[in-house]
Parts: C-alpha cells; sequence; structure tokens
C-alpha cells in the first residue's frame, strides 16, 4: 500500500514563482501559460497489513510536512488531481539520497516499522490554454523542469 | 585584455574572482545580469563566478541559463573568447549546454553523494581544500593554457552539486580521447581515487572540470580565485607564510592561463 | 480597546483574546497618557515597544550598571543595531550579536536562518560590509531521553545555517556546539556577524539631522509586508509550552537569502551614491518588532515624529489588519530615510537596476511617509489614523526592578580513584560530543567565500580573515561559554567564558579588540533565574575589567554589543546559565599567525597556566564518572592578563609556532588535538611534573580544565621565550617536546600515564560529533 503525501506551502513559493517567470519572460510562454502550481509529493510505501492508513498518514505528516509553512493531503495508492491544470511529476533516475535518509529516519530513528520504500518528487502544476496543452507540457518539461541526466518526468492524468 | 565577471542575481563571488583575475594581470568588470547584452562583445573573455544564482531554484544553473546574457555569451564562445564558468558557472554552462558542448545538455551536476567502501557517508553541502591533477595536454585549455598534464593545483570546493553524472555511456570515452577533461580530484600526491574523500562529491571517474571540443570554454567545480594568493592556502601548506600579501597561490594560474590564451588568440 | 473603566479581570481577558503579552498595568498606564482608551494597533504597537525583546526592561539596569561599553578604540557603543571599534586610522570593524533561540527550538532551519538573516541585517545596515559571520550552538543530551527531538532540532539549526550562510556569502569562521540535557526542550542558537567599513562611511540608524524640518521621505525596501513573525518579539519574551508549539509557528519568520544577497548589492549601489553626493540618510533593518519598532526608532533617537501611510506599504496582500502590516516580522526588509531629492534615484537603483519585482514577488522599494517635527507616532491605514501616540513615549519603554535571589542547588566534589594508565580515559573525553572534532558541522558551512579565509574552523581556536584587499591587517573571531561552569557558578561561568574568548584570539597572535555578551537565561520574574543573569555579568563584566585592552593599563576590554535572551524555559526546566561571550581579536599582519597543528619534531612545548584543583563541570567529571562537581575553574585575573599578553607577544616575535588554549578536556585534550589537526605525523612526549604547584594526581593534571596554553616553541628560541614569560612574571613549565612518531606520551613521577596512538585517537576524536547527530 502506498500513502501518498502531497504538500504546497502556505506562504508565496518563490521556486514557482521564478520557473514561472522564466517560461513567460525568457521562453516564450507569455501566449500558453496561464498559471503554475507546484507541490511536493512523499510516496511511502507500507506493509499492506496496516490498518488505518489514515492515522499514519498523519503521523508521517508529522515528520515530513512543515506545517508552519505547509499543508499537505493524504491519499492512500492513487491520486485525484483537481482539474484545470496538467501535473507534471519530476523526480530523480539516479539514487535519490534524501528519499533514502528518510527512510532511514522514519525506519530507525523514529520507529516507522512498516514503511518499506520512500520516493520523493515534486509535482508542477501546469495550466495551460495552448491548442495541445499536454504536448506544451511535455515541451515545458524537456525543456527547463527536468535535466534528463538526473532527472524523469511524467504527465500524470 | 578586458574580462567581463558576469553577475546574476544571487551570485556571491565576483568580487574575490575579479581580484583573483587582476592580480594575474587581467583587467575586467563586474557585469550585472540585465545590463545590455549587446555590451558583453566589448570585453575579451568572461568568468562566470561561483555563488547560488536564482538561489539554485528548480537546480543549480538552470534559471541563469535562460537568461538573454547567456544567449549572448553563446555567442561570443563561438567566435573562440574564453569562458570560465566556476561552481554556480559550471553549472549553469552544463544548463545552458556550453559544457561539454556537444550540441545539447550532455551531462547534469547533480547532488554530492561521498561513497566510502560501498557506503554512503555523507550528502549535499561540503566545503573543503581538495588537490586537482590537469589531464590534459597543454594550451588544451583557455583556463589552464600554462599547466602540463600532470600538474597538481591545490584550491577550495563548495557546494552542494557538483556530482557529474550522465545516461549517455559514451560520453566519458569521448569526453576521454577529446582530452575534454581537465581536472580530477586527487590526493595531496597526485593519486586519483573514487573514493571520499579523494572523490570528494562521487562525481563520475572524479572529474572536478570539463572543457568543450575547442578548449576555449572551460568548467570547474572549484574555486581558483580562494587560492589566488598564497596567504589563503592551509596551514599544512609550506607555501602559505610564503613572500607578500600579494605572493600567488597555485589557483592563479588558471587566471594567468586565461590571459596568455586572450594574448596568443589575437 | 476598552479599559478605562473597566475592571482589571475584563481588561486581562480582552487583552488575552486580542493575543497581546501587555500587563494590565501596563496597558492602564498607556490609556492614562493618552487620556483616551487605545486602539488595538496602538497597543500592539506599545506591545511590541514595551516587550523585553525589544526594551530590556528585565535587564537595562544590570546592564547599566556593570558593563564598560567605552574605550579608546570605540568608535560607537552600543547604543545601535551593531558596535563598532577601530582597526586603524581608517578602517573599523562592526560587530553584532544575537540569540535566535525559540524560533529554532520549534521549527530550527527556518529559525536558525532567520537568525543569521537579521544579524547580517544590523551589520549592512551601518553602512559596513558583512564579513564573517559565527555560531555559538547548544542542544540537549543526544543520548538522553529526548534524543530524537534533540537532534531533530540539531540536524535542522545546521541545515538552516548553511542553507541561508552559503547562499548569502558570508563566510562562517567560527563558533562552538555544546551538547547538555538543560537544553533538551530550550535549544540556543546564537549569531555573530562582524563586518568593516571606513569610518567616515559609517551610516547612522537614525534620521539625519534636519530630516524632520525637511520632510525627508521614509521608504521601505525589500520583501513584501505579510502576517509572518506576527507577535515574534512577544514570542521570544515568554516561556515555551508544548501545547504552545502550534500557536507559537505562526510567529516565525521566512527567511530568504536570494532576496537578502541581492538587496545587499543594491545596498551597496545607494551607499555609493550617496557617498558621493555627499548625502546623510539613515538606515536600519527591519528586525524584531518588524515596521513599528524601525520606524518609530528611528524617529525618536533623532527628537523627530513620524507620520505613515501603510496603505503606501507594499504587502503580500491587501487583506492584513493594520496592527499586523505593523507589527509582523517579515523578512528581508530596511528602512531608508533621505531627503526627497534622492528619492527617485533610491527608488531607480532597487526597482529598476536590481530589479526587485523580478527578482522576488511583490518585493520593491515603496515610499510610506515622511519625518516629521511634532514628536507624534502616527500611522494611518484605509483612510484612518490607526496610530497617534507620543513618540518618545512609545520607544522609552519601562523598566521593571527583579528580584534575586541565589539558587539553591547541592554541589559536592566526588571521590575518585583514577586508574593508573590514563589512555582509554583520555580517548573518552575526545569521543566526547563537547570535546570532538567539529568538522562533521564546518564542512557543510562555505568558509571560504569572499576568499578572505585566513584561519578556518578546526585550524586553529579563532577563525581570522584578511577582509580588506591591499591590507595586511586580519580579523580574528571566537565564541565561548560552558554552561556547565554556569550550572556551579554563574559569576565564574561569565568571568570564564570572557577569558577564554580572549585566549582564543590571543592563540593565534591576536589582541582582544572587543567583546559582545549574549546573555541567555530563564525567565526573570523568577528571582533565582535573574540572580543568575545578575551573577554572570558581574562576572564577565569584573573579567573585561581586569585583562585590560592591550596596551592601555587598567581599561577594560569594551562590550560594544549584545543581546539579553530571557525565558529559555519550559515547565521541563530552565537552561543552564549560558553568557555567551564573542571576541574580536585584531593582528598586524595576518602572516604572522599562527595556528594549532604541531610544526616540528624536536620543538620543545611549553604550558603557560599551572593546573588547580578545579574540574568542577569538566569534560572529565561527567564523562568518565557522570559528576558535576563543586568547583568550577576559576580565573585569577593577573595571572591570566599575563597569560593572554605573554602569548600574544611571543607569537608577534616568532618564539611561538603554534599555540592551542586548554579548555574543555584539559591539557590531554589541548595536546591531542594539536597532534589531530596536522597531517598525524608528529606526536608529543610530555611530563606533567611540572604543571602545578599543588601536588595534583595524573588525572587532575591532565585533565583539569584551569585556564592556559600550550606552546610550541621555535627551535633553538627556548631562552628568548622563557625570558619573556619570565618577563611576565608567569612560571616556566616547560613539559616535553614535539616527536616524531604518531603517538602522545605522558609521564608522571617517572611513570608514563598515557601512551595514545593518534590513529586510535582520531577515530574517536573524529567520531564523537557524527556519532551524535547521526
Amino acid at each position: 500500500m502506498k500513502i501518498n503525501l502531497r504538500i504546497w506551502l502556505k506562504i508565496p513559493d518563490a521556486e514557482a514563482a521564478t520557473v514561472k517567470n522564466t517560461l513567460l519572460r525568457r521562453m516564450g510562454y507569455e501566449d500558453a501559460l496561464e498559471g503554475l502550481g507546484k507541490e511536493r509529493l512523499w510516496s511511502i510505501e507500507v506493509d499492506d497489513s496496516v490498518a488505518d492508513p489514515g492515522d499514519l498518514a498523519r503521523r508521517l505528516a508529522r515528520e515530513l510536512v512543515n506545517e508552519n509553512k505547509e499543508s499537505y493531503a493524504a491519499s492512500v495508492d492513487s491520486i485525484e488531481f483537481e482539474g484545470g491544470y496538467i501535473p507534471v511529476k519530476v523526480g530523480l533516475h539516479i539514487e535519490d539520497g534524501e528519499a533514502v535518509s528518510a527512510q532511514n529516519r522514519l525506519r530507525n530513528r523514529l520507529g516507522f516499522d512498516m514503511v518499506r520504500g520512500v520516493e520523493r518528487s515534486v509535482i508542477w502544476k501546469l495550466a495551460l490554454k495552448s491548442e495541445k496543452p499536454e504536448k506544451t507540457a511535455e515541451e515545458i518539461a524537456e525543456r527547463l523542469l527536468i535535466n534528463p541526466h538526473k532527472d524523469f518526468y511524467e504527465i500524470m492524468t | 585584455m578586458k574580462i567581463a565577471v558576469v553577475q546574476f542575481p544571487g551570485t556571491n563571488c565576483e568580487h574575490e574572482t575579479l581580484v583573483a583575475a587582476r592580480s594575474a594581470g587581467l583587467s575586467g568588470e563586474i557585469f550585472r545580469w540585465n545590463r545590455p547584452a549587446e555590451e558583453l562583445s566589448d570585453f575579451d573573455g568572461y568568468i562566470i563566478p561561483g555563488g547560488f544564482s536564482y538561489q539554485d531554484r528548480l537546480r543549480a544553473g538552470a534559471i541563469a541559463s535562460k537568461e538573454p546574457v547567456m544567449e549572448s555569451l553563446r555567442e561570443e564562445a563561438a567566435d573562440g573568447k574564453p569562458i570560465i564558468g566556476i561552481c554556480n558557472g559550471f553549472q549553469i554552462l552544463v544548463e545552458s549546454g556550453l559544457l561539454p558542448g556537444l550540441g545539447g545538455v550532455d551531462v547534469a551536476l547533480a547532488q554530492n553523494v561521498m561513497v566510502s567502501k560501498g557506503e554512503i557517508v555523507r550528502r549535499g553541502f561540503y566545503c573543503a581544500w581538495t588537490t586537482l591533477r590537469h589531464e590534459a595536454p597543454p594550451e588544451r585549455c583557455s583556463g589552464s593554457f600554462l599547466l602540463k598534464k600532470g600538474d597538481l593545483v591545490r584550491m577550495p570546493l563548495a557546494h552542494a552539486e557538483g556530482n557529474l553524472v550522465t545516461v549517455d555511456e559514451d560520453l566519458m570515452e569521448r569526453l576521454n580521447e577529446e582530452n575534454q577533461v581537465i581536472f580530477r580530484y586527487c590526493d595531496e600526491g597526485g593519486w586519483v581515487e573514487d573514493e571520499f574523500p579523494v572523490n570528494v562529491n562521487g562525481s563520475l571517474e572524479s572529474i572536478a572540470a570539463i572543457c568543450n571540443p575547442e578548449g576555449n570554454v572551460l568548467g570547474m567545480m572549484p574555486h581558483p580565485e580562494r587560492s589566488s594568493f598564497a596567504w589563503q592556502l592551509p596551514p599544512t601548506d609550506p607555501g602559505k607564510s610564503a613572500g607578500d600579501m600579494g605572493s600567488p597561490g597555485p589557483g592563479r594560474r588558471i587566471f594567468e592561463s586565461m590571459k596568455r590564451y586572450i594574448e596568443v588568440r589575437r | 480597546m476598552k479599559i478605562i473603566g473597566r475592571k482589571d479581570q475584563e481588561v486581562e481577558s480582552s487583552l488575552r483574546s486580542a493575543g497581546l503579552g501587555l500587563t494590565v498595568s501596563e496597558a492602564r498606564s498607556i490609556a492614562e497618557v493618552l487620556g483616551r482608551d487605545p486602539t488595538v494597533p496602538e497597543l500592539f504597537n506599545y506591545d511590541t515597544m514595551w516587550s523585553e525583546h525589544c526594551s530590556y526592561k528585565s535587564s537595562r539596569a544590570t546592564l547599566n550598571e556593570f558593563l564598560h561599553t567605552s574605550g579608546p578604540n570605540v568608535v560607537q557603543g552600543p547604543e545601535e543595531d551593531a558596535g563598532i571599534v577601530a582597526i586603524d586610522d581608517e578602517w573599523c570593524v562592526v560587530i553584532a550579536h544575537e540569540s535566535h533561540n525559540h524560533p529554532s527550538q520549534i521549527l530550527p532551519n527556518e529559525g536558525a536562518a532567520t537568525g543569521i538573516g537579521g544579524i547580517v541585517r544590523d551589520v549592512n545596515c551601518m553602512g559596513a560590509k558583512v564579513v564573517a559571520t559565527a555560531d555559538p550552538l547548544r542542544f540537549g543530551d543526544p543520548f538522553g531521553e529526548d534524543k530524537n527531538h534533540v537532534r531533530w532540532v540539531a540536524e535542522g539549526v545546521v541545515d538552516g545555517i548553511w542553507q541561508y550562510g552559503n547562499a548569502l556569502g558570508v563566510p562562517i569562521i567560527a563558533g562552538d556546539v555544546v551538547f547538555d540535557e538543560s537544553f533538551d526542550t530550550n535549544c540556543l542558537v546564537n549569531v555573530v556577524a562582524i563586518g568593516v567599513v571606513k569610518r567616515g562611511e559609517i551610516i547612522k540608524s537614525r534620521a539625519p539631522a534636519g530630516a524632520g524640518e525637511k520632510g525627508y521621505d521614509v521608504i521601505v525596501v525589500g520583501k513584501p509586508t505579510d502576517s509572518s513573525g506576527f507577535g515574534g518579539v512577544t514570542f521570544a519574551s515568554e516561556e515555551l509550552r508544548e501545547e504552545d508549539e502550534e500557536a507559537n509557528r505562526g510567529a516565525i519568520q521566512i527567511p530568504d537569502p536570494f532576496l537578502k544577497n541581492v538587496l545587499f548589492k543594491a545596498n551597496e549601489a545607494l551607499f555609493k551614491l550617496t557617498r558621493e553626493e555627499g548625502i546623510t540618510i539613515g538606515f536600519k533593518d527591519l528586525g524584531g518588532g518588524g515596521f513599528t519598532c524601525a520606524s518609530s526608532e528611528m524617529g525618536a533617537s533623532a527628537g523627530y515624529g513620524m507620520d505613515l501611510d501603510l496603505d503606501h506599504l507594499h504587502k503580500a496582500s491587501e487583506d492584513l489588519p493594520p496592527e499586523v502590516v505593523a507589527c509582523a516580522e517579515t523578512q528581508e526588509r530596511f528602512m531608508l530615510i533621505c531627503p526627497p531629492e534622492l528619492t527617485p534615484r533610491a527608488l531607480k537603483i532597487y526597482n529598476e537596476d536590481w530589479d526587485l519585482p523580478n527578482v522576488y514577488e511583490g518585493a520593491r522599494a515603496s515610499v510610506v511617509g515622511k519625518v516629521t517635527t511634532n514628536g507624534r507616532y502616527i500611522t494611518r491605514y484605509k483612510g484612518e489614523v490607526t496610530c497617534d501616540v507620543s513618540i518618545e513615549h512609545l520607544t522609552r519603554g519601562i523598566r521593571y526592578s527583579r528580584e534575586e535571589r541565589p539558587r539553591k542547588i547541592s554541589l559536592t566534589e566526588p571521590d575518585i580513584v583514577a586508574p593508573e594508565d590514563l589512555t582509554e580515559l583520555l580517548l573518552k573525553v575526545l569521543a566526547s560530543p563537547n570535546v570532538s572534532s567539529r568538522e562533521h558541522i564546518y564542512r557543510y558551512y562555505d568558509t571560504e567565500v569572499q576568499g578572505n579565509s585566513v584561519i578556518r574552523p578546526g585550524e586553529a581556536d579563532a577563525g581570522l580573515i584578511a577582509p580588506v584587499r591591499g591590507e595586511k591587517f586580519g580579523i580574528a573571531l571566537s565564541v565561548d561559554s560552558n554552561p556547565f561552569y554556569g550550572r556551579i557558578s554563574p559569576y565564574w561561568a561569565g568571568a570564564t567564558a570572557v577569558a577564554e574568548a580572549m585566549r582564543n584570539v590571543a592563540a593565534i597572535g591576536a589582541y582582544p579588540a572587543t567583546l559582545t555578551d549574549c546573555l541567555n537565561f530563564g525567565n526573570p520574574e523568577k528571582p533565582e533565574a535573574f540572580w543568575e543573569f545578575r551573577e554572570c555579568v558581574r562576572g564577565l563584566a569584573d573579567a573585561a575589567k581586569a585583562l585590560w585592552l592591550k596596551g592601555y593599563e587598567d581599561t577594560p576590554v569594551p562590550i560594544v554589543s549584545g543581546n539579553v535572551s530571557f525565558y529559555n524555559e519550559s515547565p521541563e526546566g530552565t537552561v543552564d546559565p549560558s553568557p555567551i561571550i564573542a571576541c574580536v581579536g585584531l593582528i598586524d599582519d595576518v602572516r604572522n599567525a599562527v595556528t594549532m597543528n604541531l610544526k616540528k619534531a624536536g620543538n620543545a612545548i611549553y604550558l603557560v597556566g599551572p593546573r588547580f584543583d578545579e574540574l568542577g563541570g569538566s569534560e572529565y567529571y561527567r564523562t568518565a564518572y557522570g559528576v558535576t562537581g563543586a568547583n568550577a575553574p576559576k580565573v585569577r585575573f593577573d595571572l591570566e592578563r599575563s597569560m593572554i599578553y605573554a602569548t600574544i607577544d611571543s607569537i608577534a616575535e616568532k618564539l611561538v609556532v603554534s599555540a592551542h588554549d586548554i579548555s574543555n578536556g584539559g591539557l590531554g585534550a589541548t595536546a591531542a588535538e594539536m597532534a589531530l589537526v596536522g597531517k598525524g605525523d608528529l606526536g608529543m612526549e610530555l611530563a606533567l611534573d611540572s604543571a602545578s604547584t599543588e601536588d595534583l594526581s595524573a588525572d587532575r593534571l591532565i585533565f583539569s580544565e584551569s585556564s592556559g596554553f600550550l606552546l610550541e616553541c621555535e627551535g633553538g628560541a627556548e631562552v628568548e621565550l622563557e625570558k619573556l614569560l619570565k618577563g611576565y612574571c608567569l612560571a616556566i613549565m616547560k613539559l616535553g617536546k614535539v616527536t616524531g612518531s604518531p603517538e602522545i606520551v605522558m609521564t608522571h613521577q617517572g611513570k608514563k600515564v598515557v601512551q595514545m596512538d593518534l590513529e586510535t585517537a582520531k577515530k574517536a576524536w573524529t567520531g564523537g560529533l557524527v556519532e551524535a547527530m547521526r
């Protein structure tokens, strides 16, 4: 079973603002890009025998979410997006050291024995008004959002 | 000989880089990123110094690589003028495709991973002195023009993302064959070992610096400007107290090379 | 808010439900002065300005009573954001020292980062280039009951410091870390920043002369104001309770080093312009207390009033209440007061040349009001006057005289039978998280940026930079305080912290030029905590007074900046008294500085400072026997002064090639460290018999933390060095020599008491901190 924590900033997201600014001012998407948002995503593989995944998600969030500046939504296995944008997931295809240490910390130091694996990624939420929004999203991912030598992307629909 | 030290928002090594370049006999100025880009052509060479351009948002160098000033630098590079990217400057050159310069974005500088005996012992930012071994023949590259193959140069490094990776399986062979690998991390005796702390950031084949096929564009993670004066050396180095405050440190060779490269090209 | 004519209980409940920290009697006194009920924004302004953090209401009297803040080298004492002392006729060093303890306990990363952010603004706004920072840190017991939380805090704080400091481009050249269970629920995160400025180019944090008469503009520069940090100063002035943690999180500010980096460069451009044009401006950082604190202090300190329109201030959203706009502690903001003819050019520097609106969404420079001559502090918002009070009354603050009572603790010295071979115990002390190598932490810090570093963390007792190209002078920086001594004797904790910070800079050959104090204590409303505070201040003031500024007899080393942090307390307990001292040292030529690594086999090793039986609070007592003891180290003022100045002189005369001060872990740890920081090929052979005039056992000689130095004498210079030491009436204690074999050997009364190979020692010494922070 996989617990997904989607996390977004309550304060202004400076990184998202910079990426948007670059797409609009430097890369020619002023007609195509209507809006851009960003979420962090932790996907945590846990034992299927976990009785109350909702409670576990809350406990995991206490460790992974900084509630002074972030909010989150938890879901089990699948993720439902709200619509109105194309979600583009970007993560590392090389070993993700941060995910490895998060897993070690959760299991070894904080006693989450049921955790089997931890994946970390970013969801870019692109609101596009181009003719083929998916095509544009792919193009934006490849031109800016990833470096293919370490990152992968996936259009999530 | 006038060089421009290109400053992006978040750059933080421009002043000492200009001081180091001047100590090698170059003249120059700091060039703010939003100045008219065409003014760049007045210069004979360019240095993109270290720092955190756009705070490494998205990934180090990614945002700065899209600035108009980089388009102008691409043209100057095609003209054969020297460009040296140091630390964040190297990251920007990689993201803009100027390095290794094979047509696209050919490598990534990923997060440091310190590996010893098969285990990750540390990750992320690391600041320490290191020794670099010059891997190319003399005159191969603008920023190491005066160095012989096998020369050792000491300087500090300080970065979180300097781990060179690629998905292109043939790339390393090509870079080695074409002498595009300029420096590797080594120990004080010149020995290269693919283990932390000699390979300080997990970089493929201990690579610390590469150049483009033409040799005029160089990118390096360590900081020669922080080792351009003898007094900057660590206390265990016998050269530290030699001479006066102006006495050169090993890093000055990079800037002297750049100067020589400009002279020869003229 | 209705106050006049209402019962205490009613006033109390309306104050609390509004989120104000003011007491009922404070609120009544405000209403009385105004002659009417104050508005809610007015009360928040008073709440901010009368908080412990802004007004020093509990501490001011004590500080004034004891501390010497002036001196022949003082250019500016503690009256502004940072203190300034002269380096030579042209250059000055600017220093500020603050705490960011409460925020770091709750949100370690942001809390620590904001701490650095605030302190560098304090230095920059004096017109200075910020050239170095230092970070004294105190965390709980990494192996105790709260270990997970303690490590979470420690890791977050270190991350916050490097992520912010490195991006900013200011090298971290000094710091210390102590783990002690009294910090389990109250970590201490202090930050020190230093800058350099030419004497004629210092900028004041006040409205310039004539500003009121000529109606100077008030301009706010930087991040758009949001609600972050609202209530921050009140929060720093209250005890931490766990149930409040959620609520307190809102009081934490969000730092942005990138915007700060750009702001610093834009400031530099502005300062350059005003110098060229000969225009005097006022410039101040918006830190604790936000807009209200900066604007009212800038006006009041020049005797002017302020008329400010909050509508013109750039904000993250337009629906913020007036008290939030005024008192939020949004980071990365400055206030500029300048003549109207400069305004368009100032705005252009920020809004166009440095393109703030595109660097950070909503950031810019905005004109928000005028300086006036009517002595009123007036703010307007959405067509209403939200505040109209006497600026002098608002900023004068209040004073409390607190009660003091000695803390009753029972202290005993343990009965100890130490083994004959002390090697294992020395290894244990070296592996203690409080003695072991700090490398694990300082490798995260960019200690090299700006290219000025001469001596870095881990190389000597103090960091050293050559901050001005073309000049030979260097600025050394060190920090110190030992909480375990504080537990036993707050007075001696204050005195030893001053002495050790000064010894640290002396050990590289620099003379102590100024001190700062950041005083971290519990709740001052409790007489015991207030007594600890007074004792510490008395101790550190006595030491500063008795150790003299070099070259000036009977002249105290001035304390030009500092900070008081009370309420470092939670229901679980209070922190050990922690007067954290920073010392700035100066050296004429950086190439004459020495480090602590051993230089050459055969060189003689001298001990300066005899060993005394004062192992209370020592690393040895705690790691070997788990006890604190009763006899904390004292400072023998005349002896200490002689030791410090003899060491400086012997380095200047090139008689000494390496030096290391004796502190945590005693002479044993000091000797080991001198061997361990080198290449590992040089060891030491020492006979301890002459190390004390008292009849002490070998373990006491090795582990006593009495102050002192180990000096490595240049080959052939023994006679001259001994002559110099005798000239300072110091006993000659030539303990042994540097050897070419990689081991530390110590003998006592003809018996070998330590034989430790350096490889084993290195493992213990480098592993201790890694283990504690894993």
